[in-house]
């Protein structure tokens, strides 16, 4: 009957609006956004002089650095104080690799360099899979204690083992290959790497198994009560979220020529828990745009007061107090703070 | 020479003098958590600042009335009571906002409460190590040398020890702090401000371990880093012992910081890692800890 379709026909509309709706809330970018950044991204090399390109490549790879932590907290619902102990270990594996194929030049292959970077995705992905058996035993306050107390065992075994890994005087003259010393073409390397990496989390955060983590989040017992393995579920979470975090790491080290244990250290663990703070938890977006605002902002910041920690403390704090939901929360309203209804 | 019985009774006293450091710090730790849900992750930052301010205020006195080690006992006393103050205002001023938030945003912002104190300390005090010398003679003992100042601080941890224990258990204050533990709702609707026992209690905590730091300066230099160190120390103390349970964390206590004591002689750097085992293992085996209880959980 034409009388009753109508009203059909306009629910269906009003249903798929407010599908799409929830898909910006979700990203937490509206598509033309997205794009214009992506465009951004690719020109920032050709702005004058080198900074701005240094910065961009920091602000990659601490940006999916700070991806690879929401999993953790944003989709799992676990606060992790650990991570950095990841992309430490991933910047190592880079580092000593490439000291090794190096000998005590500054040459090293295209080939080899990029074995040493794939090195880390083994060598992070091992760690967190045996940090991760422990952890994913425990949730809440106690993740987070045993997430921080791993990361700084790691952080002592890095420090304290002179004859592997220099101790804290770190690793020194990690080069990239010839053409990717340049910070251009560097920073569109990074970027592409970056670019599929952000890709792949995309493609988990939508993924069944990425619902089920969010089930996770809200409701453990119930997720358990379905069928679902928790113990599997956040461990393969962990691990991956390990893997993403050794990957940024890996890129760290040649960009920064030198690779030393404060990577391993509860202040690199703290970054991305900063960074994905001020931009917001509950959007795919949040961590990407918290790495860009703390990266700016600590590269500026720096230029005039070496009290940074002091500055980004307060910043935090403010946050904290007065904008729980992180920077893409004020600018989409329609997010209402309650935990259990929200839907990244 | 010193035999192998007298190396052992001076690690044993060294490890019980870092046991008394770690129970006042974490027992501190415990009881906020246990009465306010709080994991203060700045506990140990402002342990440190607690250190700084005693060492100002005894280097204030020894300018005003000279070079005496028994001022000492005032600086701390005073130092103390400051850092009550401190810890008075920062529950009034940031924690008390985040009582209706959950868990990360708690946590947040007492980490970033580390951040902030690490930074004011490094503007006020500089980078360099503080310490305070104090003349006293190593005595002989045991058939060897040991500072006498040791056994000071171990009176000193088993004296608030014993204070901690009787205010808990002797005193109305004490006996509404443990019940608050217990249900906070209920103490409410007996119609006991449950906002002042809030601030009262992480003043308490914070006081306590600024009176350590303080009793520790003249043995233990106090330097930026540390309260990292020590925070980490105190939550495998905490847990072991179960997280608002005095006992456990006096117990615990006295485990971490004579293994810790003893593992330094024996396997030196492995120190860590043998706290960390023991860690893991009650939090796998029993999270809610040696002397906790499983409600708590």
């Amino acid at each position: 009957m034409p009388v009753e379709t109508k009203p059909v026909a306009l629910s269906n509309e009003t249903e798929k609006n407010s599908c799409i709706a929830a898909l910006h809330a979700r990203a937490g970018l509206s598509g033309p956004v997205i794009a214009a950044l992506g465009l951004f991204s690719l020109v920032v090399p050709l702005l004058p002089g080198e900074f701005p390109t240094i910065v961009g490549v920091e602000i990659l790879i601490l940006s999916l650095f700070a991806g690879s932590f929401n999993l953790i907290y944003g989709y799992m619902g676990q606060m992790s104080f650990g991570q950095g102990a990841f992309f430490g270990l991933g910047a190592y594996a880079t580092a000593l690799l490439c000291r090794w194929y190096q000998a005590g030049s500054t040459d090293i292959g295209y080939m080899q360099f990029f074995l040493a970077l794939l090195l880390a995705i083994p060598v992070s992905a091992l760690g967190a899979l045996v940090v991760g058996f422990f952890l994913v035993r425990l949730t809440g306050i106690y993740f987070s204690i045993l997430s921080m107390a791993f990361g700084e065992l790691l952080f002592y075994i890095v420090f304290s083992w002179y004859s592997f890994t220099g101790g804290d005087d770190g690793i020194q003259g990690i080069y990239p290959p010839a053409l990717l010393r340049d910070p251009h073409y560097y920073y569109y390397f990074t970027l592409a790497i970056v670019a599929v990496a952000t890709f792949l989390l995309w493609r988990i955060s939508r993924s069944p198994f990425g619902y089920t983590l969010r089930m996770l989040r809200d409701n453990q017992r119930r997720t358990a009560f379905v069928g679902v393995n928790i113990r599997w579920a956040m461990l393969l979470n962990f691990v991956l979220a390990g893997t993403f975090a050794g990957v940024a790491g890996a890129l760290w080290g040649p960009f920064q020529r030198s690779v030393s244990p404060t990577l391993l250290g509860w202040m690199q663990s703290g970054s991305p828990v900063f960074m994905t703070l001020i931009g917001g938890a509950d959007f795919f977006a949040g961590p990407f745009v918290g790495a860009l605002i703390y990266t700016v902002l600590n590269a500026y910041v720096t230029r005039f007061t070496v009290f940074w920690p002091l500055t980004i403390g307060t910043i935090i704090l403010i946050i904290v107090l007065f904008f729980p939901g992180g920077i893409l929360s004020i600018i989409d309203g329609r997010l209402s703070r309650n935990r259990g209804s929200r839907d990244s | 020479m010193p035999s192998d019985l007298s190396s052992f009774l001076i690690q044993l006293f060294s490890g019980l003098s870092r046991a008394m450091m770690l129970f006042l710090v974490a027992s501190g730790l415990s009881l906020i958590f246990g009465v306010m849900n709080i994991l203060n992750f700045a506990h140990a930052s402002l342990w440190l600042l607690g250190g700084y301010v005693t060492f100002s205020l005894y280097q204030a006195f020894s300018i005003g009335f000279g070079q005496h080690g028994f001022l000492l006992i005032p600086a701390i006393l005073l130092g103390t009571v400051c850092m009550f103050g401190i810890g008075w205002l920062i529950e009034r001023v940031l924690i008390r906002r985040t009582y209706a938030y959950e868990l990360p945003e708690q946590l947040l912002l007492t980490f970033a409460m580390i951040l902030i104190i690490g930074d004011l300390i490094k503007l006020i005090w500089g980078v360099q190590n503080r310490r305070i010398f104090l003349p006293i003679e190593p005595i002989e003992a045991f058939g060897g040398f040991i500072n006498p100042y040791l056994f000071i601080v171990i009176g000193c941890g088993f004296g608030i020890a014993a204070a901690l224990w009787f205010f808990l258990h002797r005193t109305r204050y004490g006996k509404i702090v443990r019940a608050a533990v217990h249900s906070r709702e209920m103490v409410s609707a007996l119609g006991i401000r449950i906002p002042a026992i809030y601030a009262g209690v992480y003043a308490m905590g914070v006081a306590i371990a600024a009176f350590s730091a303080g009793v520790f300066l003249p043995i233990m230099p106090i330097g930026l880093g540390l309260d990292m160190d020590l925070i980490v120390q105190c939550f495998a103390v905490v847990v072991i012992g179960g997280f608002g349970s005095i006992l456990g964390t006096f117990v615990a206590s006295l485990i971490v910081g004579i293994l810790y004591s003893f593992s330094v002689l024996i396997w030196p750097g492995g120190a860590l890692a043998i706290i960390f085992l023991i860690l893991v293992t009650v939090l796998i085996i029993r999270p809610w800890g040696l002397f906790g209880t499983e409600m708590r959980f």
